[in-house]
């Protein structure tokens, strides 16, 4: 009898296990939330999108049948967009279900969701690149409201001839430094400043960070901070090493293509490396400045974030969105929002003139393969979050994120310490630093290659000619790859 | 009785079957197909013949080398791997079967390392190895080779507990008569060991060669996670090259897909011929 009943439970195991193996779609799970009536309607019209009632009623009513799916990008803000989709339910009965990729995996998440039959309607691509890989995928967003309400007609990615994606947000970077640890240095007996507005140049920035870090214990003395050196390590692994072959080398880049008058971000498909020289200065201060040993940057043991937060070093290259961070009570960091400063990286090419880089990564893209009323569904979402309280409120105050939209204004202007000295340079008249790097074919590959030659040069096993190849011929080759595979 | 079963031997075959297709072989298929394509997602391919393959060897006209040294490197470091791992765990399953005191507590803790997942672990090894290598400017990626030795460190660490028990339960397996009689005989330590130990463990060194010969050829987490590859892609094993490839390159789906697809080959007959050589060597009863 027993042995029966144990045979029983194992076969309707067995029978459960394949049965939820076969059924297990892979609806997201904020699909459960809403009720399975709403998702049995979207699917019953989205079977019939050839018929043309429908399609007629959809442009009619563009929230109506449709449904919308986020594939979001920012880890961190993963409860904001959840929270905002349950309110835009159930303010208009549109199904909006929102999945955030684990950080590092959007696009391996995004491979595997593209191919499901529901489809992310609304999915995030970096740059040219990602438009490239994903150009089937992308709807042309021109003439939609979205694109109307972008006050900075250049923060948007043309591919094919048509706009592939639209920014969500707009980042700067430069370099973070210690406002109040510097003001008080410029005190200190022998200081090379008076001010920290005398530096204005390369020259000036890398006596200041020489004179700080060759008397770091004279300076810890007189003004009582636990300073190790004037820069926060410059880490070359893979946590890190962004911030110098993206984001350092992008001014090199930037400058480049200023001179060679192509387009800024689209960039072109030879480069010389004519300022790479200015490059190898920036980084040689970086290195020379830190207390971090120059051969063992590759082995991800620094914490750059962690030494400028704690007050260890004065300066740190990174962008707006390390604001968040630094300032969180749960980080326990010792600077606060009147510490943070950022100042352009001064390059020794135009300094009187540059400003901090700006630009942004994330891109909103529309699935072109989605049904037509899932597209229409979702262009109407992207405008409510962009024009309405609750979804302005989410974007600018919860998540932190300065969007680039003519509706951002008032109560929804972006309050970061980072923006706010941006907004200062431009009054200034200087000129933003577009973000050339995005440009850079096959970016991890060629990322990968200058890391590794830049990282033998710093730990004295290679020479900077590396570098350089790494950087030129490496531009060539995978640009002509990445034309291939077109 | 046996009729019967034979009777219904495909309804109880069934179900195995059929996950065992959908899980196995249809992606299978699916990704030999796949390997001839260009596609982005795998439902959206476009046929394009052998220009996959021919581009793992041939990048821009020239030769690329990057699959090769993937490859011999791979090779390497699964020979020195199986050969630390078998002749270690071996050892020391022959110590814990001499029936010494707290011989279980031991089989514990040397199998607890094999508990622990290979991204946690590796991470952890991450730590060890460069608090302990800053001492002299260096790090567990300074050169691949230094690399290479961190990989074998790690992956022995946590696989020879493993092998061990496999051992054990072998070496236990050895008719006690059997040594008794070559003990009478006059038979010495080494002798024991040559003549009748390793024979009758035969089928036991076939399953752990077997095991950490493809361990080796599929490792993954460890290799992501210690090295990431780094310096360069000079420490990527195979199975790093193909995922870089698939997710690293834009458009170059394809040829990941191609380079699993002659991964997959090399696993197969290299153990075949591993599984062949072993099992020739085994005593029959």
């Amino acid at each position: 009898m027993k042995r029966k009943l144990l045979s029983v439970i194992l076969a309707s195991a067995m029978a459960a296990a394949l049965l939820t193996g076969c059924g297990g779609s892979s609806t997201p799970d904020a699909a459960a939330d809403t009720g399975s009536e709403t998702t049995e309607e979207s699917n019953e019209s989205a079977e019939d999108t050839a018929d043309s009632t429908v399609e007629e009623e959809v442009a009619a009513a563009p929230s109506g049948d449709g449904s919308v799916y986020l594939l979001n990008f920012k880890p961190e803000s993963d409860q904001q967009w959840k929270d905002l989709a349950d309110i835009y339910t159930e303010q208009t009965g549109v199904e909006v279900n929102v999945l955030t990729a684990a950080e590092g995996t959007y696009s391996t998440t995004m491979q595997a969701e593209m191919a499901k039959d529901e489809a992310p309607t609304i999915f995030n691509i970096g740059n040219a690149t990602a438009a490239q890989t994903w150009n089937d995928y992308t709807y042309d967003l021109s003439g939609t409201a979205l694109y109307d309400h972008l006050s900075d007609k250049s923060l948007v990615i043309n591919y094919d001839g048509k706009v592939a994606a639209i920014a969500n947000c707009y980042e700067c970077y430069g370099i973070i430094y210690n406002k109040t640890i510097l003001n008080d240095y410029c005190s200190v007996e022998g200081a090379v400043i008076s001010s920290v507005d005398d530096i204005k140049d390369f020259a000036t920035l890398k006596a200041v960070a020489e004179d700080i870090n060759s008397r770091v214990d004279e300076i810890n003395d007189a003004l009582g901070t636990n300073l190790t050196g004037a820069f926060s390590s410059s880490g070359l692994d893979g946590g890190s090493s962004w911030r110098f072959s993206g984001h350092l080398a992008g001014v090199a880049l930037y400058y480049e293509f200023l001179d060679a008058g192509c387009d800024l971000v689209a960039g072109q498909a030879e480069i010389e490396g004519k300022y790479l020289d200015n490059f190898k200065n920036v980084w040689d201060m970086y290195v020379g400045t830190s207390s971090a040993d120059p051969k063992t940057l590759e082995g991800g043991t620094y914490n750059a974030e962690m030494e400028f937060g704690m007050g260890e070093a004065v300066f740190f290259q990174n962008g707006n969105w390390e604001y968040a961070a630094l300032t969180n009570p749960d980080n326990g960091y010792e600077v606060t929002d009147e510490d943070l400063g950022m100042m352009p990286i001064y390059y020794g090419v135009d300094d009187a003139n540059q400003g901090l880089c700006v630009g942004t990564e994330n891109y909103w893209a529309v699935n072109a393969k989605a049904s037509e009323e899932d597209i229409a569904a979702t262009l109407a979402f992207l405008e409510w979050v962009i024009t309405s309280d609750e979804g302005r409120n989410a974007i600018t105050n919860e998540m932190g994120l300065s969007a680039p939209f003519d509706t951002f204004t008032g109560d929804y202007e972006p309050e970061n310490a980072f923006v706010r000295d941006n907004n200062t340079y431009m009054a200034d008249g200087k000129t933003a630093v577009a973000w050339s790097f995005n440009a850079t074919p096959n970016v991890d590959d060629w990322r990968a290659d200058v890391v590794a030659a830049l990282t033998a040069y710093t730990n004295g096993s290679g020479q900077w000619d590396a570098v350089k190849t790494a950087f030129v011929d490496g531009w060539a080759t995978q640009w002509q790859l990445a034309e291939e595979a077109k | 009785m046996e009729k019967a079963i034979k009777r219904y031997f495909p309804i109880f075959v069934l179900p195995t079957m059929v996950a065992f297709f959908i899980g196995f072989i249809a992606p299978f298929a699916y990704g030999i197909f796949l390997s001839f394509c260009k596609f982005t997602t795998v439902v959206d391919w476009e046929w394009v013949g052998f220009s996959n393959y021919t581009r793992i060897f041939f990048v821009n006209g020239k030769l690329d080398t990057t699959f090769l040294h993937s490859l011999w490197y791979t090779t390497l470091f699964t020979a020195v791997s199986v050969l630390i791992i078998n002749v270690v765990s071996f050892s020391i399953a022959m110590a814990l079967t001499k029936g010494i005191k707290g011989t279980n507590i031991f089989r514990t803790v040397f199998f607890m390392p094999n508990l622990i997942g290979g991204i946690v672990l590796s991470y952890i090894w991450l730590m060890l190895f460069n608090s302990v290598l800053a001492h002299f400017s260096k790090t567990i990626v300074s050169t691949q080779w230094y690399a290479f030795w961190g990989l074998i460190i790690v992956v022995c660490w946590q696989q020879i507990g493993y092998m061990m028990i496999i051992y054990v339960a072998g070496i236990q397996n050895i008719p006690g008569d059997l040594i008794e009689a070559a003990k009478i005989d006059g038979a010495n330590n080494l002798q024991l060991l040559r003549n009748v130990t390793l024979p009758m463990l035969m089928p036991t060194i076939t399953v752990c060669t077997f095991l950490t010969l493809t361990n080796g050829f599929k490792l993954f987490d460890q290799n992501l996670a210690l090295t990431g590859g780094n310096p360069g892609k000079m420490s990527q094993l195979l199975a790093l090259n193909i995922y870089d490839t698939m997710y690293g390159t834009t458009g170059w789906q394809g040829v990941g897909q191609a380079k699993a697809v002659i991964f997959f080959i090399l696993v197969a007959l290299i153990s075949l011929a591993q599984n062949k050589l072993s099992t020739s060597k085994e005593v029959q009863d």
